[in-house]
C-alpha cells in the first residue's frame, strides 16, 4: 500500500545525507587549511559551520513533526529515532572540524612543527569511517557500518601513535615547541573523536537496519 | 508457569477454522493486548478465555486452555464459577435498565451473597476501584443508562470487579468512547492491572502500545507474533506483523 508518509521520510533522508556531505566536505576543508596553515580558510569554515547548525534544527524539528502526525512504530519509529541520533552526531563531528579550524588559527604564521603523515592518515580513516557510515544508513546495509565499528581501534591506535611521537620527540626534548605541539594533540584527539561519533553514527544504523542494540556491546 | 496456557488451540466454526493451534502463555496482573485486522480471530480467541464461545451453535474446539492449571474446557467445570473469575468488558457498555447499585449487586445476588453489610462494603469497594464512588454515591438509584458512555463502561467494569475476578476480558472497550473517555478508561486499566490480569482485544494499535506489557498479532486465525510490546512494537520478528502495524497492510 503507498504511504504518503514514505514519501516523508524519503525527504528526510535526503536532508540527512545532504548534512553527512556537508560534514564530510568540512572535515576535508579543515585538513587542507592545517596542512597550509592557513587561517583565512580555517575562519570560513567555522562561519560554514551555521549552515550545518541550521540542518541538524531543521532535520529535528522533521523528526519530532512526523513523530507527532504519525505515531511511527517498528522500523518507521527506528528510523526516526535513528534519524534524530545520527544527525547530532553529524553536528558534533562539524563542531569538531571546526575545533580542527580553531587550532590552525592559533598555528597561523609559524611554520609546522614536523610534516604531518599519522595525521593525514588519521584523516583518511575518519572520513572513510564517516562515508562507509552514511552509505550503510542510505541503502540500510548493516556490512559497512559493522566494518566502521572495527575500524575504530585503529583511529585509537594512531592518535596514541601521535600523541606519544609529540611527547617525546619534541615537549620533551625542546619546551619551546610544546604550544604548537599541543596544537597537533589536540588535532588529533579531534579526529579520534569523530572517528567515535562516526562508529555511533554506524551502531544507529544497525539498530535502525536489525532492531539490534549493539552500543556498549564489545563483541557486536 | 503464566495465569493461562493455551496450547495448540484450533477453533472452527462448522468447516472454518477461525483459529489455528495457538500457543501462549499469559502473565500474571499484566496487561496483554491482542491486536489484528477484522475478522483475524482475535475476539474469537478472547472468548475461548471464559468458553462464551460455547454460546455460539456448531463451534468445535482442540486443545487446550488452562487457567490456574485447571483446563477450563472440561465437561464438569462449573460454567457461572469460571466467568465469575474470568469477566468479560464489551465493546457497547452493557449495563442492566437497573439502578446503579443493582448493577453492580447483581452478580453477587446470583451467586448467592446476601450479607447487607457485605453487599454494601462490596458495592462501595467495587464503584471506588473505578472510580465511580465520588462521582456516583448520592445516586446509587439512579437508573444506569442515563449516566455517559464512558461512566456506563466503567460500572460495567465495577460489576465485574465486585465479584472480585482473576482475570478480566476487554473486547475493544474503549472503541464506542471519545479520547478522554479513552483515556480514563486506560488509565483505570494502569491501576485494575494491580489485582487482575487483564486481556485486551483492540483495534487501536496505539492504544496496544500505550496500556500493555504482551501483545500478541493474530492475521487469519493464526497468532503470528506474541512478546514483549517493547519488542513487538519497536522491532517486529515476524513481516507480516510489521507491514499490519506500520499500516502496509492490505
Amino acid at each position: 500500500m503507498h504511504r504518503h508518509f514514505d514519501e516523508e521520510l524519503t525527504e528526510l533522508k535526503k536532508q540527512l545525507l545532504t548534512m553527512g556531505s556537508l560534514t564530510e566536505e568540512a572535515i576535508a576543508q579543515a585538513v587542507e587549511a592545517l596542512k597550509r596553515l592557513e587561517a583565512e580558510a580555517a575562519r570560513r569554515i567555522i562561519e560554514e559551520d551555521s549552515r550545518i547548525d541550521r540542518l541538524d534544527l531543521d532535520i529535528d524539528e522533521k523528526c519530532l513533526e512526523l513523530i507527532i502526525r504519525h505515531q511511527p512504530v517498528a522500523a518507521d519509529l527506528r528510523f526516526l529515532a535513528m534519524a534524530m541520533r545520527i544527525c547530532a552526531s553529524l553536528e558534533r563531528i562539524a563542531d569538531l572540524a571546526v575545533d580542527i579550524c580553531q587550532r590552525v588559527v592559533e598555528m597561523a604564521g609559524q611554520p609546522l612543527l614536523k610534516p604531518l603523515i599519522d595525521i593525514p592518515k588519521l584523516v583518511g580513516l575518519a572520513r572513510g569511517m564517516l562515508r562507509d557510515s552514511l552509505d550503510g544508513f542510505v541503502r540500510s546495509d548493516v556490512a559497512p557500518a559493522r566494518s566502521v565499528i572495527k575500524r575504530d581501534d585503529e583511529a585509537d591506535r594512531l592518535r596514541d601513535l601521535i600523541q606519544t611521537e609529540l611527547v617525546t620527540d619534541f615537549m620533551m626534548k625542546d619546551a619551546a615547541t610544546a604550544p604548537r605541539a599541543v596544537a597537533l594533540l589536540l588535532v588529533s584527539r579531534h579526529l579520534e573523536r569523530i572517528c567515535d561519533h562516526t562508529t555511533n553514527i554506524a551502531e544507529d544504523v544497525i539498530y535502525m537496519v536489525e532492531g539490534a542494540m549493539v552500543r556498549h556491546s564489545p563483541d557486536m | 508457569m503464566s495465569l493461562i496456557e493455551v496450547e495448540g488451540l484450533s477453533l472452527f466454526y462448522g468447516n472454518f477454522q477461525a483459529l489455528k493451534d495457538i500457543t501462549l502463555g499469559i502473565e500474571e496482573r499484566r496487561i496483554t493486548a491482542l491486536i489484528g485486522p477484522s475478522g483475524c480471530g482475535k475476539s474469537t480467541f478472547l472468548r475461548c478465555l471464559n468458553r462464551m464461545n460455547d454460546l455460539i451453535e456448531g463451534v468445535r474446539l482442540t486443545g487446550r486452555v488452562t487457567i490456574d492449571g485447571e483446563d477450563i474446557n472440561r465437561p464438569e467445570t462449573d460454567l457461572l464459577r469460571l466467568r465469575k473469575k474470568v469477566g468479560m468488558v464489551f465493546q457497547r457498555a452493557n449495563p442492566f435498565p437497573l439502578s446503579v447499585q443493582d448493577n453492580v449487586i447483581f452478580g453477587l445476588r446470583v451467586h448467592g451473597l446476601t450479607d447487607r453489610e457485605m453487599v454494601d462494603k462490596r458495592l462501595r469497594r467495587s464503584l471506588e476501584s473505578v472510580w465511580l464512588w465520588d462521582e456516583l454515591k448520592d445516586k446509587l438509584r439512579v437508573n444506569a443508562l442515563e449516566l455517559s458512555g464512558e461512566q456506563q463502561q466503567r460500572l460495567c467494569i465495577a460489576r465485574l470487579v465486585a465479584l472480585e475476578p482473576e482475570v478480566l476480558l476487554m473486547d475493544e472497550p474503549c472503541s464506542a468512547l471519545d479520547p478522554l473517555a479513552t483515556e480514563r478508561i486506560e488509565q483505570l486499566m494502569f491501576e485494575l492491572k494491580e489485582r487482575y490480569t487483564i486481556v485486551i482485544v483492540t483495534h487501536n494499535m496505539h492504544q496496544a502500545a500505550r496500556v500493555s506489557e504482551a501483545a500478541g498479532y493474530f492475521l487469519m486465525g493464526e497468532l503470528v507474533e506474541f512478546g514483549e510490546t517493547g519488542q513487538v512494537f519497536s522491532s517486529p520478528r515476524d513481516r507480516r506483523t510489521e507491514d499490519y502495524i506500520t499500516g502496509r497492510y492490505g
